[in-house]
This record gives C-alpha cells, sequence and structure tokens, in this order.
C-alpha cells in the first residue's frame, strides 16, 4: 500500500484543480438558487446583491416548475437530442459502410464528408436557415417554387396534362415556426455531427477482422448477415462512445435554437436558463441544477447502456 | 465425397505471378499437407481452393464439378484459420452453429449437432463462453467444431496450430489425426512445420515460390527426394549437401547424406573436423562439425545426428563416416539421379 502513496501525491494537484474547478461553480449556482438574486430592480434594490440575507429556500425551484417553459424545456431537450442521436448513428453507419470500400476519389470524398464537422455551430445554424431553409431566398423556396412552376407549365400538356393537375400547390415550411424550429435544428446539428460518427465508426471499420469476414462467406453468410452478425456488433463500442460523446454536447445546445427561432416554439433547457439570466439569476441557477439533473439522469441511463458493451 | 483437382490453376497479384500455372490431384480422404517456406504461396493456394482468392486462369474442380466461378458457401469445404477468426460478439454455441443458421438448419438438428461436435472436442462446459474467454487450444477446437458441424466434402487448415504453444501443438496434431480417421473426410493442411508435415499427411505436397517441387508421402519424400530443395527442406536437422571434388568423386555435382545417417568416431573415418557445437537432446545428439574440408556452402559446416550421447567437446577432432548407401545424388540441375 506504501508504495501507492507517491503516485497519489503527484495526482493531488490536478484532482485539486479539477474538483476546483466543478466544486466552485456548482456550489455559487447552488447558493444564487436558494436567494432572491436579480440583476435590475428599482422596488427591492437589496436584492441586485447576492446575500444570504436575501434567502429564499426552494422558492426559485417553485418558480421555474411553475413556469410554464420548464417542462416543455425538457420534453424538448430530450426529442432533440434523442433525435440528433438516432438519426447520427444510422446515418453514420451506413456512410462509414459506404465509403469504406475502395472507389475512385474516396480519398477525397472522405475530406468532403468530415468537412462539416469543422464549421462553427452558430455559422451552421445562419447557413442552414437562410441559405437553405428559408421559404423564400433559400434553396427550400426555391425549389418549392420551381416544382410549382414545372406543374403549373405541365397542366395544359396533351395527355399528361390531368395528371398535373391533380398535383397540390406545394407550399413551402417555414422552419422559424413554432412548431418546425426543433425540426430545423435537428437537421442542422445532424449534418454538423454525423461526420463526426462517420469518422468514428470508419476508423473502426478498418480495425474489423477480414479473416472473420472470410469465414462467414464459407459459412454462407449473406452480405446482410456480414454486416448484420459481424459489423453491427464490432461497431457497439464505438456507437456507445457516440451517444456518450454527443449526448454530452446536445443537452447543452444554444446557438442553434437562438439563431433559427430566439427560443420560439424551441427551448432546452440552457436556453431557459439564458431567458432567466436576463434578470432573475436565481431562478436561472435554479433551472441550473435542474439541468444537472437531467444530464446525470441521461448519463445513468447511457452509462448502464455503454458500460454493457463495454464489458465485454 | 471430396476429391479436389486442380487444372492449371494460376494466379497473379497485378503483374507478380505467384503461382504458375499448376496441376494438382487430391484424393477423397486423403490428408494432404501444403509445405515450403514462408511466402511460396501455401495460404494463396488453399484461399483459390476454398473460393477466397479469385483464379487469374485455369480450373478448379471437385468432385468431377468444375466449381471455379462457385460461391466459396457453395463449394462444401470448411476452413480452418490460423487466427480462429471466431466471431467473438457470439457465444461458442452461437460461433458453432452460425454455419447451420445460415443454412436454415431446423433448432433441434442444431442442438443436436452442436452437442455432438462440443463432445468430441470436449467443448461441453465451455459452451455459453465468449471466445475471448477460452484458451487459445479451446478457441482452435471451437473453430474446428464450426468447420465440422458443416459436414463438409473437404477441410481446409491454414496453419491452424502456429499461435498455439509446442506442447498444445502437439495435442492438437494428434486431435486433427484421430477428426480425420473418424470423419475420413479430406484434409488440406498448409504448414511450414515439416514435424507436423511428416507426421500427419498421407501425401505431401512440397511447394517453392509457386511450384510444386514434390508430391509424395512422407516417407518417399524423406527417402528420395526429387530434388535438392526438397531434399533440403524435408528432414530435420537439414540434409548435409556436399558440391565440390567430393561430389564428382560420385559422378554428381551434388551429393547429399542426412545426419543421422553418419556415424562419428574419435579415431578413425573417412572425413575428418573440429566440433564446433554440440546440441545435446538426451535422446539425441546433434553435432556441428566445422572445418571438413567438405565443399557444404557456409563455412564447410557438416551436421551429425547421433542417438544417445558421446563425450565430444568444443574443438575436439572427429572422423566422420557416411553410410554409402544412403548417399543422395543431384546433378547440375539439382535433380535427383537414380
Ligand atoms: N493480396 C495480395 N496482394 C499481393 N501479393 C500478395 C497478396 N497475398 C499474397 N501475396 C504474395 O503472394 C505470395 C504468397 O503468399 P502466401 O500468403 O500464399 O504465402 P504462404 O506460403 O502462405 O506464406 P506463410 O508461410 O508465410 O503464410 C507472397 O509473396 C505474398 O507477398
Ligand atoms: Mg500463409
Amino acid at each position: 500500500m506504501a508504495n501507492r502513496t507517491i503516485p497519489r501525491l503527484l495526482q493531488t494537484p490536478a484532482v485539486l484543480l479539477l474538483l476546483v474547478w466543478m466544486l466552485v461553480p456548482l456550489g455559487m449556482t447552488l447558493f444564487y438558487s436558494f436567494i432572491r438574486y436579480v440583476l435590475n430592480s428599482t422596488v427591492r434594490p437589496e436584492w441586485t446583491t447576492p446575500s444570504w440575507s436575501n434567502w429564499r429556500g426552494f422558492g426559485n425551484y417553485e418558480f421555474v416548475l411553475n413556469s410554464k417553459d420548464f417542462l416543455f424545456a425538457i420534453k424538448n431537450s430530450l426529442f432533440i437530442v434523442g433525435s440528433i442521436l438516432s438519426l447520427t448513428v444510422v446515418l453514420g453507419v451506413l456512410i462509414a459502410v459506404l465509403i469504406n470500400r475502395s472507389f475512385p476519389g474516396r480519398g477525397i470524398v472522405r475530406v468532403l464528408l468530415i468537412s462539416p464537422f469543422f464549421v462553427m455551430p452558430a455559422v451552421n445554424a445562419v447557413l442552414w436557415i437562410n441559405m437553405l431553409l428559408d421559404p423564400v431566398l433559400g434553396l427550400q423556396g426555391i425549389a418549392v417554387g420551381a416544382i410549382n412552376d414545372m406543374a403549373a407549365g405541365m397542366q395544359d400538356a396533351p395527355l399528361v396534362g390531368w395528371f398535373f393537375n391533380l398535383w397540390p400547390v406545394l407550399e413551402p415550411i417555414s422552419f422559424r415556426a413554432t412548431q418546425t424550429s426543433a425540426i430545423a435544428v435537428i437537421m442542422m446539428v445532424t449534418w454538423q455531427w454525423t461526420p463526426f460518427a462517420v469518422l468514428i465508426f470508419m476508423t473502426s471499420l478498418q480495425s474489423e477482422d477480414q479473416q472473420q469476414k472470410e469465414a462467414a462467406v464459407l459459412d454462407g453468410a449473406s452480405r446482410w448477415s456480414q454486416f448484420r452478425f459481424l459489423t453491427l456488433p464490432h461497431l457497439g463500442r464505438p456507437m456507445a462512445i457516440v451517444v456518450m460523446i454527443q449526448a454530452i454536447f446536445h443537452l447543452s445546445l444554444y446557438a442553434e435554437i437562438e439563431i433559427v427561432s430566439r427560443g420560439n416554439g424551441n427551448k432546452n433547457l440552457p436556453y431557459l436558463i439564458g431567458e432567466f439570466t436576463n434578470n432573475n439569476i436565481g431562478a436561472a441557477s435554479a433551472t441550473g441544477i435542474f439541468a444537472v439533473i437531467l444530464a446525470n439522469i441521461v448519463a445513468i441511463f447511457l452509462l448502464r447502456a455503454v458500460g454493457k458493451t463495454l464489458m465485454e | 465425397m471430396g476429391s479436389i483437382v486442380l487444372d492449371k490453376v494460376q494466379k497473379k497479384f497485378g503483374d507478380v505471378e505467384v503461382i504458375p500455372p499448376l496441376d494438382l490431384e487430391i484424393n477423397d480422404g486423403e490428408f494432404v499437407v501444403f509445405v515450403g517456406p514462408s511466402g511460396c504461396g501455401k495460404s494463396t493456394l488453399l484461399r483459390m481452393i476454398a473460393g477466397l482468392e479469385d483464379l487469374t486462369a485455369g480450373k478448379v474442380n471437385i468432385d468431377d464439378n468444375d466449381v471455379t466461378e462457385v460461391s466459396p458457401a457453395k463449394r462444401g469445404l470448411s476452413m480452418v484459420f490460423q487466427s480462429y477468426a471466431l466471431y467473438p460478439h457470439m457465444t461458442v454455441r452461437k460461433n458453432i452453429a452460425f454455419p447451420m443458421r445460415m443454412a436454415k438448419v431446423p433448432q433441434d438438428v442444431q442442438d443436436a449437432k452442436i452437442e455432438a461436435a462440443a463432445k468430441s472436442l470436449n467443448l461441453a462446459d465451455y459452451l455459453d463462453r465468449k471466445p475471448g474467454q477460452l484458451s487459445g487450444g479451446q478457441r482452435q477446437r471451437v473453430a474446428i467444431g464450426r468447420a465440422i458441424v458443416r459436414e463438409p466434402s473437404a477441410f481446409l487448415f491454414d496453419e491452424p496450430l502456429s499461435n498455439l504453444d509446442a506442447a498444445l501443438r502437439v495435442g492438437m496434431r494428434l486431435e486433427i489425426m484421430e477428426l480425420h480417421t473418424k470423419l475420413k473426410t479430406t484434409m488440406i493442411y498448409v504448414t511450414h512445420d515439416q514435424v507436423e508435415a511428416m507426421t500427419m499427411a498421407d501425401k505431401i505436397v512440397v511447394l517453392q515460390a509457386g511450384v510444386i517441387e514434390q508430391v509424395g508421402s512422407p516417407l518417399e519424400l524423406y527417402h528420395t527426394p526429387r530434388n535438392k530443395f526438397v531434399a533440403g527442406f524435408i528432414g530435420s536437422p537439414k540434409m548435409n549437401l556436399i558440391e565440390g571434388e567430393e561430389a564428382s568423386k560420385h559422378d554428381a555435382t551434388t551429393i547429399g547424406i542426412r545426419p543421422e545417417h553418419v556415424s562419428v568416431s574419435t579415431t578413425e573415418g573417412m572425413w575428418k573436423g573440429t566440433v564446433g557445437v554440440a546440441e545435446h537432446l538426451g535422446s539425441d545428439t546433434f553435432i556441428h562439425v566445422h572445418n571438413t574440408g567438405l565443399d557444404t556452402g557456409e563455412g564447410d559446416l557438416f551436421t551429425v545426428r547421433i542417438s544417445g550421447d558421446i563425450a565430444v567437446s568444443h574443438g575436439d577432432t572427429v572422423y566422420l563416416t557416411p553410410q554409402m548407401d544412403q548417399l543422395h545424388k543431384f546433378d547440375a540441375q539439382g535433380l535427383r539421379i537414380a
């Protein structure tokens, strides 16, 4: 046992630093969440400085729980994270398997595929919402317009005209609207993060044992069976990693939500915190604690699942 | 049934001809060993038979059917790989069941066959483990089990024992031989270990650079090697090959004498030399004799094998006498002179 003292001593500074880094903000957040603390108040100027005398108990928590956006933000957080995770994993596996074979120009295709990952989130959001998804000026508007024009032009054509007469006039979708803004965020984040999944899956595919594949070929396994029984289980561990890392990142999405609709119809806990921070630091801190709890619940679930695959 | 005929099969990787056109016949029920130095194309040839490697030219016939264009799975062959190639995410049971599952064999038949295979391979206690939790020998047995349940017309082994330690290798060697006696199925076995080749084979195929140097029973190869290469390759320690003056006395370019066909004396004999290293194995002693004045290549080194022990040590002078009836003679092309 004695020979473990020195390594422990050597680790201490790093561990202490990490603890301070974690505990100080967490402690401050906890403290603020139990007091009345606002940035601006002409009526109660004493609330603008944090102090024990402004103790509010669980008042802030009650206030947050009763605010109309709270439950919605939690559900929406889970919806967004869940959708992005499933989309990136499915797309990531498909693309990785596709580009794992050799074809001319594979190097360039790979580089191009990875590049979305290097775009800044805010830039990504601006590009998508303005250039691709905009119902008038974006690619979407132009495409829908072109289809409508074509259908209209064909309505007088002989023989096939009746067919195009049956076409409804298509309406472009506004992705800044209440009902669709979450979808827009899911699309753009999926676009940005699929390369990350592809990258990880591709590395893993390259380490796949070729003799196992050959054995499976001799055993009469079809391509699908090889994928199902060899490749998919082989990708289990990288999938767990992709899910874990992305869950951590996407629970704290902010820029995309702000840029797409300023939270209109689409909030998550970080966005709610942001809104409260405009004035009510106490409520924002309480929301922060809820976010920590939510993240922990998600992490426990994921760790269980990941742990299972890692144990094998 | 499992007779395999290779008809002028050829393999090129790009411009490199790894196997020049080659003919070979393997009879039903035979245990054939492909042996040769590393990189001579043994694995490639085996993979061509299995269908894992396309032929550049030629035909593969199994039981008189041309299977050159038939997919690997439909050739009815099972292969056991050097790396075992077990499916790591499946239990032993699922591994063995996999080929039957792919062939949609009914579950009760599967269970019965797994049971039988596990019993004969001593795997019954490990059926629910994953390959990662098994020893090398157990893994190899699982791989063999997976090959058996398909009831193939021939088994292909690619250096199946080379990842095992020496003791286990001997054990597994016996098990594979017993399996062959029991199943009487054709087996093609690739190895570069000539002890494996000599002990297991009905028929040995000696390959060098993709060319068959000789095909024959182990003893044929030992007693009448067709050329210098086979003479040097088969037998351990290697045959002493002598060129120059001593060879011309026998009207040959090269004469060969196996280490076990030379007697050693400290007083008199035909050739004289000094003892270098003596390897004492207990049952045998290998003596490496230097400065024999015989043209054997590297430093006129000559190896002798005597049974039992002899009291010689480094630097001693010894006399060597070959058994003349065991002398092999080769001509300028390296071919055997009858
Ligand atoms: N896919 C390939 N592409 C190009 N050359 C190859 C390929 N596979 C094998 N070769 C070459 O073919 C030759 C024969 O290889 P092979 O694997 O059959 O040798 P081997 O006799 O099995 O050797 P070892 O005893 O080391 O396993 C080697 O020179 C090797 O470099
Ligand atoms: Mg090989």
